[in-house]
């Protein structure tokens, strides 16, 4: 393990889809040749099939006696062709080829019926494990944890591009590139955080959803939403990777009746939550709700002055 | 950059067995050297120069965009070898809650900067118009041709025959204003936008004087209950959207009121699933029940609103002085009160109401010079008609919402304070907007929550304030021929008079025959054009000239004859201000105009001269002072911005200087900024945050009404004859034959057009232009996901591919607002194609304080009562 971690908070509750964080990070570190069809930070609309495609069914990650296991690879088509527009043939212009599937595809679809229909939005970075599927599976070891900050490294002169780490992580954050021939991956920014500026997903969030920091800074929101309130879980827990970004998980809008009546229960199925959080869930949405009902009282929360904080990161 | 390719890409999918390559690779592996544990430590690290190379630059220029998003955020561009790489927002503005400002348009602005869409030198139409072949010109050649003919149409036609387009001064003041005084020296027609875009939520005239007037974002966390209505602000108001969801966890209920399960209802604590443009009948039955229970403010309604002014029951008109006295005044009027027994003129000094204790209800009778007539509080009628009209049971049929639900929300939003209503385009870009906004706003009005901080009817469409104020003397040095633009279009589209044209209480230009010439900048009128066919088929024919100063080639450049390269926003410097905080920030040059491009201030600074130089040539007296009439506040945009902040008390004080280093807050209202905030960690309630009218509210001022007053009577014969003298619903138009509704909402992925045709933008949506239709609707049409259909009616068709989704409201089909015309196929029409231009009568009445003003007052250009079905194609 290493020394220190650096780990997120991202707050589904405060996301807005807008995908600013997608943006930042393509303009940051994904201009380059073999590029364009990567979002090292994705945001998919859940229910749905997310990016890549159905990554969720693709395995990896660790089998029970802690063996790592090689899913399968994602095609071209589960990432979404990235479409090109010939100006020259103005006055009229369309993408080729012609689009059937993209990074966000799904967005704003969900599912249930109208008007209780379901969706929120899953902002997806690299989770930076613990146990990183994708470090035990490089067969050149090409992979690393940085010692002072657990950042999870592709190094660009070792790989090869075998693609044994996108088979590996159960996640599907490593990416490959057909014109370097090696993987890459999301960086956490580490050129940035090196001179005390967080992430660009994190900074230019406008949302102001995501928290950022040393795992051990007890002063700080991350450690405070994972470990002192426990309102934040990491996603896909059962994979074993043990990851370092956390999510607090959707508040529901409450269900309606066909005239608009209040129903009581939330729209998002509560096993729903759970198949991506795990069981503590249930716990973490009670302690925001109470929480929440504490502001409404007029009394301090020391949790809700987390969340709405201007103070998101420290590092 | 090496371009990608798709067959680089496809080679991707092939090597589908990883295996292949490790056996085809194994030398290489066998000579590397063994990692002990890359869990502990790693020796080869010196490859990570890599990436901390990436990220360097050699300066970082700050500056901000010019879009009608209302957003003015802040930007700092990172230029590495002159070339603007990147941006990242400034995060600079001393409050720290509005910070960071800015979304992933912005953050992707520099592809435009760079992009194929980019004009790099003035453009002559050599084909049809439309048809994309264009010849070079020199700048010479442009401001020749330009001002040859306007000299041309000022001489035989005059100048009302030339009309100039450009929207939004508060996004970039200079560049708009450089266009706007040359057509108040020359008498050219200077259409407006805010109505024609239905952006002017135009009950706020009608009630309050007022054309637009809401609090900073900040206001809204200072709210105990936010209704959203018709505001999709998760989608429409990204860098301020956050604002919501942090005042729900501070403690704020939030109501969302849309046909759709948008995205701004993921954060609701109650959604109302309602009607479409159903919303006035709902708001009636929340005030209906608001007044049946008891929760109304009494005693500011009787201060601050028309509801105890007398009505007389035979003319259903105010009873004025004129009534009484002979020679009398009209603009006197009466309450009953209560102490006194008898009608006592409303005070003219100020609201404050002293002893009196008006009546809200009852009737009475009083003298008039005619005879004893009987009279009513405003609010008796008001009173009466909602008992009659607009129940919650009544409503409840026409809305669709739950007469137990209208109840609920009512109650909370008046025994919850502050209470606020954001209000958006969802709402305010009906045919019967005014009647919507009116039956919102009795909402906060009845609860008292106008003019106090978390409270009121707060509106964000468009952008009409300019807060930098003393500009408009810099733009309108002259009476100017001002223009309702939804007028314009359709009067010169449709071959039409409407009545307000003809009673006088609206301008038409030219008074005789055809527009002439037009000059767009800073607009894409075409795109945006309500009635888009037929103004391509009847309007722009009678345009001998069309020019647009562009830094794209938009749809309006597309079609014109002359495009002049304009520089980008990251190219000029200029000022910047929003309804939405309460800071000017300037744009920057963080690289020098690109190609041939040139700020618009100074392609009208050129203009000018020449046409000075050819008029006074060819002895046009009318002209032969035009450059230095132009040039008397400045010559450069930095000059005429420092003459502007010196003469305003908001501004004085301030350099632009300092202004473009960050910005810097409005002199008015509370300043939330005292002291040094950055250091705070959160929110704390009930800080001082700009929120309109406390002058009234506290101060006891007159609102610019006709009654001084929040006035929600009129008494103009046209709202008598339309049943319109107080709030009340009105159906959606039907004027096509179709069953669905037609909704076209602002979105998260363009600024109207803008951003609409960008790579990375549509990489994120589905390539191309799309419809949204519930999945009962697509089957019952047979359509799947995907699937290239034709939506249409008897203005027009339009192709584009179908996507299911359940969030619909069956019975809408939604097409997000925007799509440029060439983004469609050839046999189709654009986005706007079914929709056509309606004018509504008293929206151009001329009453008391309602009298044509430029964005201000006149016909809003409505799209939403559009009726149209889908088909496979």
């Amino acid at each position: 393990m290493s020394q220190r971690q650096l780990a997120m908070v991202i707050d589904i509750n405060k996301c807005l889809g807008c995908q600013t964080c997608t943006i930042a990070d393509k303009n940051m570190w994904l201009r380059g040749p073999g590029q364009e069809y990567m979002c090292w930070n994705s945001v998919e609309t859940r229910p749905g099939d997310g990016y890549p495609r159905r990554w969720e069914k693709m395995g990896g990650g660790f089998d029970a006696n802690g063996e790592v296991q090689l899913g399968d690879l994602p095609g071209v088509e589960d990432y979404g062709v990235p479409w090109e527009w010939d100006w020259e043939k103005l006055p009229h212009i369309f993408p080729r080829p012609q689009p059937s599937w993209g990074p966000n595809w799904q967005e704003d679809v969900g599912e249930g019926e109208y008007p209780n229909t379901w969706y929120f939005y899953l902002p997806r970075p690299c989770n930076h494990c613990n146990k990183p599927a994708c470090l035990a599976a490089c067969p050149r070891q090409a992979i690393y944890k940085r010692e002072e900050d657990g950042i999870v490294l592709i190094d660009q002169e070792r790989c090869r591009g075998y693609r044994y780490c996108v088979r590996a992580c159960p996640y599907k954050k490593p990416y490959y590139n057909v014109q370097t021939n090696k993987a890459e991956k999301c960086i956490f920014c580490f050129p940035r955080v090196e001179k005390g500026v967080p992430p660009a997903c994190v900074a230019q969030c406008a949302g102001r959803i995501r928290f950022f920091g040393f795992m051990d800074d007890t002063e700080g929101p991350v450690y405070k939403l994972v470990k002192k309130f426990k309102v934040a879980v990491p996603l896909h827990p059962e994979y074993g990777t043990e990851p370092n970004v956390y999510y607090v998980p959707p508040i529901s809008t409450p269900r309606v009746g066909n005239n608009g009546e209040p129903q009581g229960q939330g729209r998002i199925p509560l096993a729903y939550l759970e198949s991506l959080f795990g069981p503590s869930v249930r716990q973490v949405l009670d302690t925001l709700r109470q929480e929440i009902a504490r502001a409404r009282r007029g009394e301090t929360s020391e949790l809700i002055q987390t969340l709405v904080s201007n103070q998101r990161w420290r590092v | 950059m090496r371009k990608f390719t798709r067959r680089d890409f496809l080679k991707m999918g092939g090597l589908a067995s990883a295996g292949v390559l490790v056996s085809q690779r194994l030398p290489a592996l066998q000579m590397l050297q063994a990692v002990e544990d890359p869990l502990k430590s790693y020796p080869y690290r010196g490859w990570e120069d890599l990436y901390r190379k990436e990220w360097r630059w050699d300066k970082v220029v700050r500056t901000t965009h010019s879009v009608n998003c209302t957003g003015s955020c802040g930007w700092n561009v990172q230029v590495r070898d002159g070339i603007a790489i990147r941006s990242e927002q400034s995060a600079d503005f001393p409050d720290p809650e509005y910070n960071p400002r800015g979304c992933q348009k912005g953050a992707s602005y520099e592809r435009y900067v760079y992009g194929p869409q980019r004009v790099k030198y003035p453009l002559q139409r050599v084909g049809e118009r439309g048809e994309g072949k264009w010849k070079r010109i020199s700048w010479e050649e442009a401001y020749d041709i330009i001002a040859e003919k306007f000299l041309e149409v000022a001489q035989k036609h005059g100048t009302d025959h030339v009309f100039l387009f450009s929207v939004i001064p508060a996004m970039s003041p200079l560049s708009a204003g450089a266009g706007y005084r040359f057509g108040s020296l020359t008498g050219c027609v200077v259409g407006s936008f805010y109505d024609w875009y239905s952006d002017l939520p135009p009950g706020e005239p009608m009630t309050w004087g007022y054309q637009t007037e809401s609090c900073e974002a900040w206001d809204w966390a200072n709210s105990r209950y936010i209704i959203l209505w018709g505001a999709n602000a998760v989608e429409s108001r990204i860098p301020d959207a956050h604002f919501l969801t942090e005042a729900r966890y501070l403690g704020a209920k939030i109501v969302t009121i849309f046909p759709d399960y948008n995205p701004t209802s993921l954060k609701a604590d109650q959604y109302l699933p309602i009607r479409e443009g159903t919303d006035a009948a709902l708001g009636l039955a929340m005030a209906q029940h608001i007044i049946a229970r008891g929760l109304y403010d009494r005693a500011y309604l009787q201060e601050q609103t028309d509801l105890p002014l007398l009505v007389r029951t035979d003319t259903r008109k105010f009873l004025r002085q004129a009534d009484l006295e002979p020679g009398g005044r009209d603009d006197v009027f009466y309450y009953w009160d209560q102490k006194a027994g008898q009608a006592v003129a409303a005070g003219k000094q100020n609201l404050a109401l002293g002893p009196a204790d008006p009546a809200l209800e009852g009737r009475f009778r009083v003298q008039t010079a005619g005879g004893e007539v009987e009279v009513q509080p405003v609010w008796a009628l008001l009173a009466e008609k909602l008992n009659r009209e607009c129940t919650p049971e009544i409503a409840a049929g026409i809305t669709g919402i739950a007469a137990s639900v209208i109840r609920q929300v009512a109650e909370e939003f008046a025994t919850t304070k502050p209470a606020m209503i954001i209000e958006g385009a969802g709402t305010n870009h009906w045919y019967h907007n005014d009647l919507i906004n009116r039956a919102q706003m009795l909402l906060p009005i009845l609860t008292g929550n106008v003019g106090k901080n978390g409270g009121g009817f707060n509106h964000y469409v468009g952008q009409e304030a300019l807060k930098v104020p003393s500009l408009n003397q810099w733009f309108w040095p002259e009476k100017t021929r001002w223009q309702n633009t939804t007028l314009w279009t359709y009067c010169h589209t449709f071959g039409r008079r409407t009545r307000g044209v003809e009673e006088g209480w609206m301008p038409l230009y030219p008074k005789e025959g055809d527009p002439k010439m037009m000059i767009v900048w800073r607009a894409n009128y075409l795109n945006q054009a309500k009635g888009h066919e037929a103004v391509l088929a009847n309007l722009w024919p009678k345009l001998e000239l069309i020019v647009d100063f562009n830094y794209r080639l938009d749809t309006t450049a597309l079609y014109a004859d002359l495009v002049l390269p304009a520089a980008s926003f990251f190219e000029k410097f200029d000022l910047s201000t929003t309804d939405l905080h309460e800071y000017i920030h300037s744009f920057n040059a963080a690289i020098d105009p690109l190609w041939e491009s040139k700020p618009d201030f100074y392609i009208w600074k050129e203009l000018i001269q020449v046409i000075t130089r050819k008029a006074r040539q060819k002895g046009m007296a009318d002209f032969a002072n035009l450059y230095e009439r132009w040039a008397e506040m400045g010559e450069t945009p930095e000059a005429v911005a420092q003459w502007a902040l010196d003469n305003h008390p908001w501004t004085k004080g301030y350099t632009v200087e300092e202004i473009k280093k960050h910005p810097v807050r409005l002199k008015r209202g509370p300043n939330a900024t005292a002291g040094d905030r950055s250091g705070e960690a959160g929110f704390t309630r009930n800080r001082g945050a700009f929120t309109p009218f406390k002058e009234h509210v506290e101060g006891k001022e007159h609102w610019p009404t006709l009654t001084g007053r929040q006035q929600l009577y009129l008494d103009h014969d046209v709202f008598l004859a339309e049943g319109e003298e107080l709030p009340v619903y009105k159906p959606p138009l039907e004027l096509e034959k179709h069953p669905l509704h037609y909704l076209t909402p602002h979105g998260r992925w363009s600024v109207h057009s803008t951003w609409r045709d960008l790579d990375w933008m549509l990489q994120l949506q589905r390539g191309g232009p799309i419809l949204e239709l519930n999945p009962q609707d697509a089957a019952a049409r047979d359509i799947a996901d995907n699937d290239e259909v034709i939506l249409f009616n008897e203005h027009g068709e339009t192709r584009l591919r179908a996507k299911l989704a359940p969030r619909v409201r069956p019975g809408t089909v939604i097409v997000y607002h925007g799509w440029e015309r060439y983004l469609f196929d050839r046999d189709s029409g654009n986005w706007q194609a079914p929709v056509t231009i309606k004018v509504k009568p008293t929206q151009e009445v001329e009453y008391g304080h309602l009298k044509f003003r430029l964005n201000y007052w006149g016909p809003t250009g409505t799209n939403r009562d559009t009726r149209v079905d889908v088909r496979k194609a």
